[in-house]
């Protein structure tokens, strides 16, 4: 591969950020990111997007790029537990805080999280290329308390295109499991 | 022979897996958790990472390319010019017509639209090869450029398109009630989530391409013969397609060029289009042009249909998009004329989207047709059963199936339709003026032949193997079922492995034939292979079933024994360890026997060999009826759609859960085409202003109402093997007519140009 490398923290603490390194541009960084509950250290320049840093750098694929720009919904993942775009987000921003990404939601033992469950049962999706995107931001959307009635859930899912056209069943898949969640 | 009972215990999860169980996605897991990694996901040592550089003129010559400072950029490995990239056979077209050149340069000198790729930049990252990208400079001599159909002449006649009986213009002219008018859609996008894109890594000459692809054999044909390999040294895989709509069939030139910059540099190259060249480095759906002239008596029978077509096509590439494929089939006149043209203008040559033909077909007759039915004062549902066509009026055949007047009975009852105020303006709420229409739609049933290898491994678990794909249609899914089914176990034993051209061979995912091909396939590879199984345990001396004297055996839930119960009974791996097999392969296929290797290559790579829905005494189509309520504002002109029921019939549906998803699908694009989808050219440039996913405006969550459908279909034996009929093309064709019928109820104007905006309404 190209610049991934995956290190452990250094044992001071501090990264090195500036420092050059694999002889690529004098502008990489080291930086340090914790990602499902796991530490990821990189070399990256400072341009490389959080999405492009989870998907070329570090395989975690789950999260996609639809359009790069911001508009599909497609890369949302949590930052401290709140849906973010990962293409708009440089991966440098978000150093040292806590990142969830699809393959960290359900449990350690294979349990599916609620939302990813009943996208299933739902029949929630088609392609599949918009759903991890789409279960991230209902999973906040649950969290923020707009859950409450299925015109709600429309507004606050509306960032997320599907080009499947799979809208009417996720909105059943938040509502089951928003009403699971709470009870 | 033996004979096998293919029905399961009834047990809930027995129906559930059996063919037409509601079973959830067998692919679901993978794509719920991130774990599906799709065509460009994978992971590769040394990838390297090309950007391409696409033309800012739409015609016009390219005098010159700097190129200095993107070679000189941190991490450069190439940068590709018309000059330096290598240069390639041309390859046959997808009819498998050879081509009229020799060879194929995929980066252009001579521009033709907006876009087009000039250079390509290769580097060790992403975003070096973005930024050196920019660094290129490209001047050109700039032409004037044909921007859009309203620049064109009147075209060129595709004759091939003429579709005539009686003498449709006199009778038109004599008929007491006409109503004539224009009907315009717009230049449309698939816009499919995932973008296209592709890893090609070279071996010696040998080639595997990573790509997302709705037709891997045929995909796989055309690299063979650009890079003048065998085919069998090609490789595509494509495990999951992120969305396709018709877009992902063909390998393009940005496929040629990641292929090409892999050979060169000896080292894998993954090339994605970013989202605004997925809006020019392949064709949407082409602007189209109608006028629909309907002459009846006053009793609203139609006496003629006058319909002229046309359609935008490249400068340097055709495409036809078939303008009367619905209009000369939905209903029964005794006079016809359907004529086509295509006007050149300079964009990248239009492709498939979604029910290519059938969709703006559907728009132009079943808007006229509500027309009609308002200037004679008959209920828009009434004057479709005045008219309805008992044989197909064109082919002059039996349907084979036609469940449209179900459809119609079924959504009207659901919808309420009998409550409908036959005056437009009639209905309102506060503000809200409310508008409730009706239209049908159609879809032929494409057939072709397939083949799938079914393998019982020793451990009894079965394993399915396909070229084929699953796009989100439910291929996976389906093929488990009917593999579960036909021999006799649990469907969590199946494991079914698609997307990767070295298994047997399946032609194109489009048009709505995958399910009955494949399914077909699966059904005759896995009877063979049961076949194999008891043929052994009857005949073999390892078997326990050796000399019981039985005719036959049976397998349910993976176990084995004679049909009457009275005999022993042993689960397949038991079976398979006293027979001493590691595993029983059946390869099965629906090709004719007569058909040479040649003629097998050319019915996976080709659609060349498809089978015509009017052979023989039937005509073949899925069938629709849209009911659709509208909410206009009155002030604003706003419209929403706040209900939609639809009947369908796709004849038998293999999995319903999976088939309503793709109805909904294309309703839902369907709503799209009909309020919000519009690709705009910048007149002085000839450039989409609007190619990125919030100028070209797709549906959102909050756009889309409940949705009911409703399945009227029954097994229809002339279309498939199991007895299905197309699901996924049908679904969006007549929905934007419906949404226009609604809107002219609900305001008393008609908006014949999609998509209806506010300002057609103010």
């Amino acid at each position: 591969m190209t610049s991934q490398t995956i290190i452990d923290p250094p044992e001071d603490g501090h990264f090195r950020n500036g420092k050059a390194s694999n002889g690529a541009s004098p502008t990489t960084l080291s930086i340090h990111l914790t990602i499902n509950g796991r530490d990821h250290a990189l070399d990256i320049e400072p341009r490389v997007t959080l999405l492009d840093a989870l998907r070329e750098r570090l395989h975690l694929t789950g999260t996609k790029k639809g359009c790069d720009q911001g508009q599909c919904g497609a890369c949302t993942v949590h930052v401290e537990g709140e849906r973010v775009l990962a293409c708009l987000t440089l991966a440098a921003q978000v150093e040292g805080r806590s990142i969830t990404t699809i393959e960290g939601l359900a449990d350690e033992d294979g349990t599916l999280h609620a939302v990813q469950a009943a996208f299933l049962e739902q029949d929630a999706f088609q392609c599949g290329y918009c759903t991890p995107g789409q279960i991230m931001s209902a999973v906040a959307c649950i969290r923020e308390g707009h859950a409450g009635s299925d015109e709600e859930i429309r507004e606050y899912m509306a960032g997320n295109l599907c080009r499947c056209g799979a809208y009417p069943h996720i909105v059943a898949a938040v509502r089951q499991a928003a009403r699971e969640l709470r009870s | 022979m033996t004979v096998h009972d293919m029905k399961h215990a009834g047990s809930d999860s027995a129906r559930l897996e059996a063919v037409g169980g509601r079973l959830s996605r067998v692919d679901g897991p993978a794509k719920i958790t991130g774990a599906a990694h799709y065509a460009f996901e994978q992971q590769l040592e040394g990838l390297t990472h090309a950007v391409l550089v696409g033309a800012t003129i739409a015609a016009g010559k390219v005098t010159g390319i700097d190129t200095r400072a993107a070679e000189t950029a941190p991490g450069v490995l190439a940068v590709l010019t018309p000059d330096t990239i290598m240069e390639l056979n041309s390859a046959s077209d997808w009819f498998g017509r050879q081509p009229s050149e020799e060879t194929y340069c995929p980066l252009v000198r001579e521009v033709t639209f907006s876009g087009q790729h000039v250079a390509a930049v290769v580097a060790e990252t992403f975003e070096q090869a973005v930024a050196a990208a920019a660094l290129v400079k490209v001047s050109y001599d700039e032409m004037p450029a044909i921007v859009d159909l309203s620049d064109g002449s009147d075209g060129i006649p595709v004759d091939a398109m003429t579709k005539e009986w009686g003498d449709a213009e006199a009778a038109f002219a004599e008929a007491p009630v006409r109503v004539c008018a224009a009907y315009n859609t717009p230049r449309e996008f698939q816009a499919a989530m995932e973008p296209h894109g592709l890893i090609a890594r070279w071996e010696g000459d040998q080639l595997t391409i990573w790509e997302p692809s709705q037709w891997l054999d045929g995909m796989a044909r055309t690299y063979a013969e650009w890079f003048g390999v065998p085919f069998q040294n090609v490789r595509l895989v494509s495990p999951y397609i992120g969305g396709g709509f018709g877009s992902k069939a063909l390998a393009l030139a940005h496929s040629a060029v990641a292929a090409a910059a892999a050979k060169m540099l000896g080292r894998p190259v993954k090339l994605v289009l970013n989202r605004p060249q997925n809006f020019t480095s392949y064709g949407g759906r082409a602007a189209t042009r109608q006028t629909v002239a309907i002459g009846a008596d006053k009793a609203g029978r139609i006496q003629s249909i006058v319909h002229r077509g046309v359609n935008e096509t490249a400068v340097d590439g055709m495409w036809v998009e078939p303008l009367g494929s619905v209009t000369s089939i939905m209903y029964a006149t005794p006079n016809f004329s359907s004529k086509q043209n295509v006007v050149r203008v300079n964009t990248v040559v239009p492709g498939a989207k979604r029910a290519p033909g059938e969709n703006p077909s559907a728009f132009g007759i079943e808007c006229a047709i509500d027309e009609l039915a308002h200037e004679l004062g008959i209920d828009p549902l009434e004057m479709r059963l005045i008219n309805y066509a008992e044989q197909d009026p064109h082919a002059k055949k039996a349907w084979s199936t036609r469940q449209l007047r179900e459809a119609f009975a079924a959504g009207a009852e659901a919808f309420g339709w009998a409550k409908r105020s036959r005056e437009p303006r009639s209905m309102r709420d506060g503000h809200q003026l409310i508008g409730w229409g009706v239209a049908a739609g159609t879809y032929p049933v494409r057939r072709a032949y397939g083949e799938a290898v079914v393998k019982l491994l020793a451990d009894g678990s079965v394993e399915v193997e396909s070229s084929s794909i699953d796009m989100g249609q439910g291929t996976y899914t389906i093929l488990a079922q009917t593999a579960a089914e036909t021999l006799g176990v649990p469907v969590e034993k199946v494991s079914v492995r698609l997307g990767d051209s070295h298994f047997a061979r399946a032609g194109v995912t489009g048009g709505s034939r995958l399910a009955g091909v494949m399914t077909g396939a699966v059904y005759k590879a896995a009877g063979q292979a049961l076949d194999e199984l008891i043929g052994l345990a009857l005949s073999d001396p390892r078997s326990p079933f050796h000399g019981l004297q039985a005719n036959t055996l049976q397998v349910k839930g993976g176990r084995i024994a004679s049909p009457r119960g009275d005999g022993p009974e042993f689960s397949i791996a038991e079976l398979m360890r006293a027979l001493g097999r590691e595993k029983i392969e059946a390869k099965g296929d629906t090709v004719p026997a007569s058909f040479t290797p040649e003629q097998r290559y050319n019915n996976y790579t080709t659609i060349a060999m498809a089978l015509p829905h009017t052979e023989g005494d039937y005509s073949r189509h899925s069938w629709c009826a849209h009911f659709v309520e509208v909410r206009v504002d009155e002030d604003f002109g706003t419209v929403r759609v706040s209900r939609v029921v639809s009947a369908l019939d796709s004849g038998r549906l293999y999995n319903p859960k999976l088939a309503e998803s793709q109805w909904k699908g294309g309703i839902i694009m369907g709503i799209g085409q009909a309020l919000l989808e519009e690709g705009i050219v910048d007149r002085r440039h000839g450039r989409i202003v609007n190619g990125n996913l919030a100028d070209y405006m797709l549906p959102t969550n909050a756009d889309i109402p409940d949705i009911r459908t409703i399945s009227v279909g029954i097994p229809d034996p002339h279309s498939s093997a199991l007895g299905g009929k197309g699901v996924g093309e049908l679904g969006i064709v007549g929905v934007a007519p419906a949404i226009a019928n609604a809107v002219f109820h609900a305001t008393g104007k008609r908006v014949r140009d999609l998509p209806i905006t506010l300002e057609k309404l103010i």
